[in-house]
């Protein structure tokens, strides 16, 4: 395999598995909890930022861009404080926006709190570098283990395979537990699950943190290899994305959703870099988000519980007497 | 203090702007529930609708008409043709939501596709400056305010004193018992999209005569005001709506000369949250259980 290719291929594959991170986390908020979350990419910007801060060293030694605080720590440390911000910012949102609001009301407060954040991380120049964002953020270990820039592409491959693993054990143990089984049944039937002492609130709130760190560290494991970020790259369509991939793949499915993850953002969005250019700049862009919307509205209408569906839960009658 | 009257001045055109496009949002959702979320794209598309017209040499204000009328037979053709067959196929409140997500994406880019991704003006002047005190308007900044109000008085009168508002209201308070009384639920829902789109086509028009220049993603982007606005004064209340574009439009103008510009939209919103901490269904709701599609 040439040089390109293999450059080309372990990106994708990075790229892949951040998505899949992503859509887990994205899943246990909506596919199993039913929260609609259209603010997910402000959690996964938050561990972003949270980790290229801690990996930059501090601000005042940088010329060209500003930003609050600033660490040189080494490498595990700046991906799991990323996953502690995502959640703790989970909390402080889910505080405000999870009590007693309908689903409707919570979806439109998301997209508010979107817009909120994107507009003081790109006013607030001094908080993480407006919009210009952050840039040349050291790659983890890359001193260390002192590989070439292909070898050192494919570690990083293996790096967010591992992350990815551990992040499936961790979704996984949450959707097969009881917990999950509340979750679902909160989804399913808020009232029914309230009225068997469920504390719906608090539950709904722990989906959301546990789904807000797993935000943070995909963002994370995403700002370490490609090494910029900015508020420009995380609007309420990438989202969107996301939410499709989930769609496609299967709601509630942990398989599905990572198929999904592959389907779309991956498969989807890639395939069209090999189109030959066409109209003007931006062009397929465009036709790429109406193509993106067409397939939602498509595994909606046709397969709602997507490719790998949801596994049908039954359980044993109680016996009788 | 100048400077305070005169954001006062921008706050009522704002909040001219705003009244429109959230009573419109909210008079359509207070009838069929569906929370449109491509109701900004719908304003984009009325917008460029009226810029074609103009293009051909069509005054102004009556491509606003026609903006309004494409809005009003937009917003029927997306309820009839997608949003009512999904609902039919048993998709639920949450699924609806993102059928109007992925349609606002759509006709966005569809829209940057056909139009290109620069800015486009419309052909018209701005007409001679009136001063109150501090504050100064353009003939057509004076002509919007005065298409605000008089939609207001419009759609109080048709609430209040039609029998097509009475049957509006019974939808809206309870589908299944309006239909049980009589009421043709599927002409009322089908009028409150016209209406909504109507209003709808008419805000995208003037937001853009009062921007100046607009692309394919100036509705959406105002879109988050307009629900703030909506949301704010209670959903699926009109009144609470014109009351909640009348807080938006003011506090974020007065803000923007008071504290920092760049963050007028921030406050408002900020209030808003704060303001459903307290009352989660917005100042004038009374009851707004959750409630099924209407299609």
């Amino acid at each position: 395999m040439s040089i390109a290719w293999q450059f080309y291929i372990s990106s994708i594959l990075v790229y892949l598995g951040v998505d899949v991170m992503a859509c887990w986390g994205l899943n246990l908020q909506f596919g199993v909890t039913g929260i609609m979350n259209f603010a997910y990419i402000v959690f996964q910007a938050a561990g972003a930022y949270t980790a290229a801060i801690l990996t930059l060293g501090p601000s005042s030694r940088s010329l060209f861009q500003h930003y609050i605080g600033g660490a040189n720590l080494p490498f595990p440390i700046p991906i799991i404080a990323a996953g502690a911000v995502g959640a703790l910012l989970s909390l402080v949102v889910g505080t405000f926006t999870l009590r007693r609001l309908r689903v409707d009301y919570q979806a439109m407060v998301m997209l508010i709190v979107s817009l909120i954040a994107i507009n003081v991380a790109t006013n607030q120049v001094d908080l993480v570098n407006g919009s210009a964002g952050l840039s040349l953020v050291p790659k983890p270990l890359s001193q260390v283990l002192n590989l070439d820039l292909v070898n050192y592409q494919w570690f990083y491959v293996a790096l967010t395979a591992v992350v990815c693993v551990i992040v499936f054990l961790f979704v996984h143990q949450v959707t097969r537990s009881p917990l999950g089984r509340t979750l679902r049944a909160i989804r399913d039937n808020e009232h029914s699950a309230a009225a068997l002492g469920k504390n719906v609130t608090r539950f709904r709130l722990l989906a959301f943190v546990l789904g807000g760190a797993i935000a943070g560290v995909s963002g994370a494991i995403l700002v370490e290899f490609i090494g910029t970020w900015a508020p420009g790259s995380w609007t309420y369509a990438e989202t969107f994305v996301l939410f499709t991939a989930i769609i496609v793949g299967g709601t509630g499915n942990n398989l599905g959703v990572a198929v999904g993850a592959l389907l779309v953002p991956v498969v989807f969005l890639e395939a069209t870099r090999f189109l030959p250019p066409i109209g003007y700049p931006g062009l397929i862009d465009a036709l790429q988000w109406v193509a993106v919307g067409l397939l939602a509205l498509l595994f909606l209408w046709r397969w709602p519980r997507g490719v790998i569906p949801e596994r049908r839960r039954r359980f044993r009658k109680p016996a009788p007497g | 203090m100048s400077v305070l009257v005169a954001s006062i001045g921008f706050g009522l055109i704002s909040t001219s702007i705003l009244a429109i496009a959230a009573v419109g949002f909210t008079l359509q959702f207070g009838v069929t529930n569906v929370f449109n979320l491509a109701y900004g794209s719908v304003m984009t598309g009325a917008a460029y609708a009226a810029y074609v017209a103009n293009q051909f040499g069509v005054d102004i204000w009556v491509s606003m008409v026609l903006g309004g009328l494409f809005g009003a037979a937009l917003s029927l053709l997306i309820n009839r043709g997608l949003y009512t067959p999904f609902a039919r196929h048993g998709l639920g409140l949450a699924g609806i939501i993102q059928v109007t997500l992925a349609l606002g994406l759509i006709l966005e880019n569809g829209l940057q596709a056909i139009f290109g991704p620069s800015y486009h003006s419309y052909q018209m002047s701005q007409g001679p400056s009136f001063h109150f005190g501090s504050m100064v308007f353009t003939a057509v900044q004076v002509g919007i305010m005065g298409i605000a109000l008089a939609s207001m008085i419009g759609v109080h009168a048709l609430l209040a004193h039609t029998k097509l508002g009475k049957a509006m209201r019974a939808t809206a308070a309870d589908a299944p018992l309006a239909r049980s009384c009589g009421i043709r639920t599927e002409f009322v829902t089908d009028i409150a999209w016209l209406l909504s789109g109507l209003l709808c086509g008419i805000a995208g028009v003037i937001l853009v005569m009062d921007l100046q220049s607009f692309t394919s993603t100036t509705g959406s982007n105002f879109l988050v005001p307009v629900l703030a606005a909506a949301v704010l004064g209670g959903i699926g209340q009109p009144y609470g709506a014109m009351l909640g574009a009348l807080i938006i439009g003011m506090v974020s103008e007065v803000a923007a000369a008071v504290t920092l510009p760049q963050y007028k939209e921030v406050i408002a919103f900020v209030i808003l949250l704060v303001v459903l901490l307290f009352r989660p269904r917005g100042i004038l709701a009374e009851v707004a259980s959750l409630k099924e599609v209407v299609a």
